[in-house]
């Protein structure tokens, strides 16, 4: 396996074949990997770079190239389906991505549904995936993973998410409608990335946690349309990584039953134990982003070289990485995970 | 008729079950055969509101029951409200709250915010992406006491720190406690910027703030 590349790597992990060592990746979307010391390198910074195909692709291969994590990715927000799906965004600063504004309704019952094939041709869709379809002309052995926002976050960015949460409960119709709807948009939208050229899809759904929702909702709601989406993806043959954020406890039970070929989580969860108890299969993480923001590289090696032996099968950071994060950091996370193959 | 203690059993009840109607009903109740107002609040409502703190902190409830549980609280209260007897004796205590600027994930925020008004403080919402300076000016103007900071983002907790740097260069630091919290913020973070308290739930935000009032009027009664 001397001359296997990055993407045929991640390909064998989330098949579940051997390889002689884990990949090393940052997804981008929730998990963002661009920075401020990498933007001001290539000269494609935020806020301007998310509405321009050209700036995403130049960002996007600097950061692999500084970085030296074995894939690109993109967008840099979770903002692009609530664009489309009409909330309001603040595209933030140099330092600070994109955020929703105001939220589109005010109630589930308000949001209309529209044709989602005619959607996925609004707002940034098209930049994201003619950047992905171009940085994968050019790096065939890298993969560019396309980031999506998971159902519940995007129901929750486009109706009030206070009232979305209590609708959960006091309007199950209609918030089913809504997740339902997004579902189908989402999985549109992720039509459009494979068929641009994005071989690997990652869903984060930060707003479906267990410890937003507790088991009994996280089982109601975050599983069966994360299973719709993942199993839309599946029948494109594209294998997709789910994110979940916050502590697990309240649902290690589900796990098992979210049918992605991995699962990545928050720093505070011990992945050896999630792996060995819960019947998921392929696990994703986590190393601190705190630690990469503000520790020194001996420290970043030994957190790294944890995860490497509890035989993580992915290495990544455990959530978005701060855009203030030195790029020799995470250098020194990628060249450890490189070093042990 | 329902006894004052019956009713208030009864407001205590529909707020645990997230019981938007009958809070009201019994509310409109507590009004009508004349009880004091103050004590529904207090006895019924809000002890329930405690009780709901308590079933979110042994993960009984989570945030959409605790949301439910605090409009059912608010139905209650905003009909109790207009018949309370003001007492002279009777201080609120003040908290301006909001999320700093750069941020506008607000929901860590508005169940501080919940969680405060059941413990009995007047909470000065700001709303999200607020500047440093609003939460000084905004504080000034009200006599608050408390200025309570929010930030789901790494990327904003700087602007945490501006508030407390702000208030230093203004000489009004020590008119204020200034408590934090949020997904990214640890006591750590809350020590180096000088600020005076992390809470790491909405329930224990709102035992501090407690805490900080009853720390000053016992400072106030010993001047």
């Amino acid at each position: 396996m001397n001359d296997i590349s990055p993407k045929e790597r991640l390909f064998r992990v989330l098949e579940k074949k051997t390889v002689d060592r884990p990949p090393v990746i940052c997804p981008g979307g929730m998990m963002n990997s661009a920075t401020v010391d990498v933007m001001k390198e290539c000269g494609a910074s935020f806020p301007t770079v998310h509405h321009s195909a050209e700036a995403m692709e130049r960002l996007s291969s600097s950061v692999q190239t500084r970085t030296g994590f074995e894939n690109f990715g993109i967008p840099y927000c979770m903002t692009v389906e609530a664009e489309v799906l009409g909330s309001e965004i603040d595209f933030g600063n140099e330092e600070c991505e994109p955020k929703i504004a105001k939220e589109r309704y005010e109630f589930s019952r308000d949001v209309p549904i529209h044709d989602v094939k005619k959607l996925v041709k609004e707002g940034r869709i098209e930049a994201i995936a003619k950047a992905g379809y171009e940085i994968g002309r050019k790096n065939p052995d890298i993969p560019v993973i396309g980031s999506l926002t998971g159902p519940v976050s995007t129901a929750a960015s486009i109706v009030d998410p206070m009232t979305f949460l209590k609708e959960l409960r006091r309007d199950k119709e209609n918030a089913n409608r809504v997740l339902d709807y997004v579902a189908d948009f989402l999985i549109e939208y992720a039509k459009v990335l494979v068929e641009s050229g994005f071989p690997v899809i990652t869903i984060a759904d930060p707003t479906a946690t267990g410890e937003i929702l507790g088991p009994k909702m996280f089982g109601d709601y975050a599983v069966p349309y994360l299973n719709k989406l993942v199993d839309g993806i599946h029948a494109l043959d594209t294998p997709v990584i789910v994110h979940i954020c916050g502590r697990l406890e309240s649902v290690e039970k589900h796990l098992a039953g979210i049918h992605a070929d991995a699962i990545s989580t928050d720093a505070m969860v011990n992945l050896k134990n999630i792996k060995a108890a819960c019947g998921v299969g392929t696990v994703m993480g986590n190393l601190s982003t705190f630690a990469l923001q503000l520790q020194t590289p001996d420290v970043i090696q030994r957190a790294t070289e944890k995860l490497l032996s509890d035989k993580i099968d992915i290495i990544s950071p455990a959530c978005g990485l701060s855009t203030t994060t030195p790029a020799d950091n995470i250098r020194v996370m990628t060249e450890t995970v490189k070093q042990s193959g | 008729m329902a006894t004052e203690q019956e009713l208030h059993q009864g407001l205590y009840d529909a707020v645990v079950d997230m019981d938007e109607e009958q809070s009201a009903e019994l509310a409109s109740e507590v009004v009508k055969a004349g009880y004091d107002a103050y004590a529904a609040i207090e006895q019924g409502l809000s002890k329930g509101m405690d009780k709901v703190g308590e079933l979110y902190e042994q993960e009984e409830y989570f945030i959409p029951e605790l949301l439910l549980c605090s409009d059912a609280m608010y139905a209650g209260i905003d009909i109790l409200k207009p018949h309370i007897v003001r007492e002279e004796t009777r201080v609120q205590h003040k908290v301006v709250i909001g999320v700093v600027e750069g941020d506008t994930h607000d929901i860590g925020k508005n169940l501080v915010k919940i969680m405060l008004e059941s413990a009995g403080f007047e909470v000065i919402d700001l709303g999200r992406d607020i500047k440093a300076q609003a939460f000084i000016d905004a504080a000034e103007e009200n006599g608050a006491e408390i200025i309570a900071l929010s930030t789901l983002m790494t990327t904003a907790m700087p602007s945490m720190q501006e508030v407390v740097e702000l208030l230093e260069k203004q000489d009004k630091r020590d008119k204020y406690k200034v408590l934090i919290g949020g997904g990214p913020i640890s006591p750590n973070f809350a020590k180096k910027i000088r600020a005076d308290a992390y809470a790491s739930t909405a329930a224990e935000a709102a035992r501090i703030a407690k805490d900080f009032a009853a720390a000053e009027e016992a400072a106030l009664q010993s001047a």
